[in-house]
């Protein structure tokens, strides 16, 4: 039922997209439209965060652990 | 902010060869606020204060290959909390670490991709140093367009082992030395929506088989094994009519320890100038406490049994609000980020009836500068 579920909503997810050519994707191509525009930040925030809550985990996959926790 | 005819014409969300040498560095001071005299028994109020400095680079090599580096550095003093003591019809109790401890952590990342028409296959080592505690780590990094390039599908294995080998060991009866490896999965499909939005959805595994417990604190006891799941969403719009992107970002995380949380984070790009951004964030977390968490530590139990009082796995709330700065010129920036963090048990979607006296409030003022070659 699940699996099913899943199916449909991307199945929905992908007819619902609008076809954007490559030269249509100048917005998307903007620094600040990125998943993560600043590097540095984004491993400051999970080096900080993962030492101080129990979460971790994101998109990518876990690097090198540290004493912190 | 102006947009050159190359980043035109290059598929948005997938790894694409790099065509620049690109440079970063940030230093950041990151500033716990000091326990209240009246939760600790015993050991300093001070928490800890640590400098970071990081470092990236990436730079094509050729024409199918790109080599990415990192670096970082923290210094790090200050105490922790050792334990927690129970006392009847009285608030629970921090007993901290006494002397103040200087330490200092290395990073070394190196990563090399190569790229195809329409995927990309990365391989990259990491290797962490403390004192007390070496990381080695591997992972592979895949990459797939599809759909015309509106589709990217990404996965990502990785390995590490760590090497723990606490300090005064034999003086405070520590454990000598412990090790822990860890293996995660994770797997993540990019949707371009149209031409002003995209979606992320992703989902990781982590494995830990080992010594996971704290050696630093008095009694800290938990399971050798522990499964990490996650989900994650993140979402991007562009608002032309505002010249602004919003970003929305959220995480539903659940492991084998009993905790489970929820991350909301959103941010705010505000284009003023061509050359002037102002980013507001806001970040909300919610977990609910480990099944062997104690408030107070339990010197009754068998050594057998899992217990641990530490504030991190106890349920709490944070709430975290951040301001950036960034300007811009053509192959340069400079950036200056500012960032607080409070945490409390009442701000947990199910409020826990006991507050863990040594749950953090921190500061973190970042000034960073990246420029391309």
């Amino acid at each position: 039922m699940n699996k099913s579920l899943l199916l449909v909503i991307i199945i929905l997810l992908l007819y619902s997209c609008q076809t954007v050519q490559p030269w249509q994707r100048g917005l998307l191509a903007r620094p600040e439209m990125q998943l993560e525009p600043d590097r540095l930040q984004a491993k400051l925030h999970s080096q900080v965060y993962f030492s101080n809550e129990a979460s971790s985990g994101d998109s990518e996959v876990a690097g090198a652990g540290c004493g912190c926790n | 902010m102006a947009l050159t005819s190359a980043a035109l014409a290059l598929p948005a969300f997938s790894a694409s060869v790099p065509d620049q040498v690109e440079i970063g560095i940030k230093t950041t001071a990151y500033r716990e606020s000091d326990q209240n005299p009246e939760s600790v028994l015993v050991g300093s109020v001070q928490r800890y204060d640590i400098n970071i400095n990081q470092f990236y680079l990436i730079t094509p090599i050729g024409r199918d290959w790109g080599l990415a580096l990192d670096l970082s550095h923290e210094s790090m003093s200050g105490a922790s909390p050792w334990g927690t003591v129970s006392v009847v019809g009285a608030n629970t109790q921090l007993v901290m670490s006494g002397a103040t401890i200087e330490e200092a952590r290395n990073e070394l990342s190196v990563g090399v991709t190569r790229y195809f028409d329409t995927a990309s296959l990365g391989l990259s080592l990491t290797r962490s140093e403390e004192n007390d505690y070496n990381a080695t780590a591997m992972a592979v990094n895949g990459e797939w367009d599809f759909n015309n390039r509106q589709s990217t599908l990404a996965v990502g294995l990785s390995y590490s082992t760590d090497s723990i080998e606490p300090s005064d060991a034999l003086s405070f009866g520590r454990t000598l030395k412990q090790a822990r490896r860890n293996a995660s999965f994770s797997l993540a499909w990019t949707q371009v929506l149209n031409r002003a939005s995209v979606l992320q959805s992703g989902f990781s595994v982590t494995q830990h088989n080992g010594y996971l417990s704290d050696p630093y604190k008095l009694r800290d006891i938990r399971p050798r094994q522990r499964l990490e799941t996650a989900i994650n969403f993140r979402y991007r719009r562009f608002m032309q009519r505002s010249d602004s992107s919003l970003h929305l970002d959220y995480r539903y995380y659940h492991d084998d320890f009993g905790i489970g949380s929820h991350t909301l984070r959103s941010a705010w790009y505000q284009n003023l100038t061509d050359q002037f951004q102002l980013i507001p964030s806001v970040r909300y977390y919610s977990q609910n406490q480990a099944d062997f968490y104690v408030g107070g530590d339990d010197y009754g139990l068998a050594e057998t049994v899992f217990q641990s009082s530490d504030y991190r796995l106890s349920g709490f709330g944070a709430v975290t609000f951040g301001l950036q700065g960034r300007f811009s010129q053509r192959d340069w920036s400079v950036s200056v980020n500012f960032e607080r963090y409070l945490s409390a048990a009442g701000y947990a979607l199910n409020a826990s009836r006991a507050e863990h006296p040594g749950l953090l409030r921190f500061s973190l003022l970042s000034f960073g500068f990246d420029f391309r070659l």
